[in-house]
C-alpha cells in the first residue's frame, strides 16, 4: 500500500484560558500534521496551565508587520483618539452640577 | 544577524536544549525506585519537564540553523557525533535518592542562577524560552528542597545518605559555571558578555550561588567537604579550594565518570523510538 510522507512544519501555538479571554501566543512547535501539533501543544505548554481552547497555525500562513513597522505605532499624537484628550470635560460637567457620565456609570 | 552571533547563539542554545535531554536521564533512573507513589509522580512531573526544556530549546536553535540548511535531526545528531556537547553537571553518577533530591535542590539552582542571567540577553526568542522554563524550575527546586529536608529530617542513614551525596557533587557544583577567568578555558565568556548575551563571569556566576546556598546547605546540618571555604566579609567574596579542573577538561571530551553511557543510552532511546518518528511522519493510504 502506497505511503504518503508528510513534511514537518512550524506551528505557533496559541491558548485561551476561558472562553472570554483572548487567544495568546505560547510558543512554537515542529509537526507533521495539525493533529500532532495539538498533542504536542498540549503535552509541551498545557502541562500546568489552565486552557479552554488550543489553537495551532502553520507559521508560513501567519502574515505579519516587522520590526521596521513597529516605530509607526506610537509616533503620532492621537489623544483626539482616547478618553485622555477629553478630560476637560470633567470640569465643564462640574460647573453644569452634573457627575461625567462613562461606560461604567451608564451600566 | 553577525554570523559570529549566529554561531554562539547556535552553540550555546543547542547545547543548552541536548542538556535538558541529557538531564533528564540521571533523574529518571529513580523514576521507578522512588519511595512513594508521590515522590514517583513528582519526580516523573520533573523528568518531563525537562524534556519539554529540550523541546523548547531546539526549537529555538532550529530557526537559527535553518538559514544554514540544518534541522532538528543535525542538532540531534551532533550530540552523537561529538560536535554538540552536554552540560559538565550530566556526566555524573546519581546512585542514591539522595543524589535524585540534590539535584534538584542544588543543580536545577546552580541552573536558575545561570538562566535567571541568560533571560536578560539580547536574543528576545532564548529569553522567551527561558521564561517559560525558569517558571518550571521554581517547581524543580522545591521538588529537591523536599527530598533534601525530608532525608535530613530523616534517620542516621538517610542524614549520612544525603551528605555522601552532597560530597560526590559539590566538585561537579563548582564545575557548573565552568572555568574561572584568564583561564584557556573561558574564550567564549567574552563574546557573550560582548553580544549581551550573559552580563556575569563565571566566577560571578559561583560566587553568587555559594552566597545563596553555602549557608542554607549548612542550616541543614550538612558538611560542605571544603575545609577552606570560607566568605571573606570584607570583599563579600567566598574562598574555596579549586577543583580539579583537568577532570573538567577530561568532561569536556566526554571522558567524565559517565559520559559513554549516558551517550549508549541516548543513543539506544533514539533508535528505539525511530518506529515512532516514522509514524509520525508518514500517512497510509486507506484502502476502499
Ligand atoms: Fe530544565
Ligand atoms: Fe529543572
Amino acid at each position: 500500500m502506497a505511503e504518503e510522507r508528510l513534511e514537518y512544519h512550524i506551528y505557533e501555538v496559541f491558548a485561551q484560558e476561558s472562553q472570554m479571554a483572548p487567544a495568546v501566543h505560547q510558543f512554537s512547535l515542529l509537526a507533521s500534521s495539525p493533529d500532532m501539533a495539538l498533542i504536542l501543544a498540549k503535552e509541551n505548554f498545557l502541562r500546568r496551565q489552565k486552557a479552554w481552547s488550543v489553537w495551532v497555525v502553520r507559521r508560513d500562513h501567519i502574515h505579519r508587520t516587522g520590526p521596521e513597522e513597529a516605530e509607526m505605532f506610537d509616533r503620532l499624537d492621537k489623544s483626539y483618539r482616547e478618553t485622555e484628550g477629553y478630560r476637560y470635560l470633567k470640569e465643564k460637567w462640574r460647573r453644569y452640577k452634573h457627575e461625567p457620565l462613562t461606560t461604567q456609570t451608564m451600566t | 544577524m553577525p554570523d559570529d552571533y549566529r554561531q554562539y547563539l547556535i552553540r550555546l542554545i543547542a547545547m543548552h536544549g541536548i542538556s535538558e535531554i541529557m538531564g533528564a536521564l540521571p533523574e529518571k533512573e529513580w523514576v521507578p525506585r522512588a519511595p512513594t507513589l508521590h515522590r514517583k509522580l513528582a519526580i516523573m512531573a520533573k523528568v518531563q519537564d525537562e524534556l519539554g526544556h529540550g523541546q523548547l530549546l531546539l526549537r529555538v536553535a532550529e530557526d537559527l540553523v535553518a538559514p544554514l540548511g540544518m534541522n532538528r535531526e543535525d542538532l540531534l545528531n551532533g550530540l552523537f557525533k561529538g560536535t554538540i556537547h552536554f552540560h559538565n553537571v550530566f556526566h555524573m553518577p546519581a546512585p542514591t535518592w539522595a543524589d535524585a533530591g540534590i539535584i534538584g535542590w542544588l543543580v536545577d539552582g546552580a541552573a536558575i542562577i545561570t538562566q535567571g542571567m541568560l533571560v536578560q540577553g539580547s536574543y528576545a526568542p532564548y529569553c522567551r524560552a527561558l521564561e517559560r522554563i525558569i517558571a518550571e524550575e521554581s517547581f524543580h527546586i522545591q521538588h529537591g528542597e523536599s527530598i533534601c529536608i525530608a532525608l535530613a529530617e530523616g534517620t542516621k542513614a538517610q542524614r549520612q545518605m544525603l551528605q555522601e551525596a552532597l560530597n560526590r557533587w559539590w566538585e561537579p557544583l563548582l564545575f557548573f559555571f565552568g572555568p574561572p577567568p584568564k583561564s584557556e578555558l573561558t574564550k567564549h565568556q567574552d563574546l557573550g558578555l560582548m553580544y549581551r548575551l550573559r552580563n556575569r563571569t563565571n566566577e560571578e556566576l559561583r560566587q553568587r550561588f555559594f552566597h545563596k546556598y553555602v549557608p542554607r546547605i549548612q542550616a541543614l546540618g550538612l558538611t560542605i567537604p571544603d575545609p577552606n571555604l570560607r566568605l571573606d566579609k570584607e570583599t563579600n567574596t567566598w574562598h574555596y579550594t579549586q577543583p580539579d579542573w583537568s577532570k573538567f577538561k577530561a568532561i569536556l571530551r566526554n571522558e567524565g565518570p559517565m559520559s559513554k553511557a549516558r551517550l549508549i543510552l541516548r543513543h539506544s532511546a533514539w533508535e528505539q523510538n525511530r518506529w515512532v518518528r516514522e509514524v509520525l511522519s508518514t500517512r497510509a493510504a486507506v484502502a476502499v
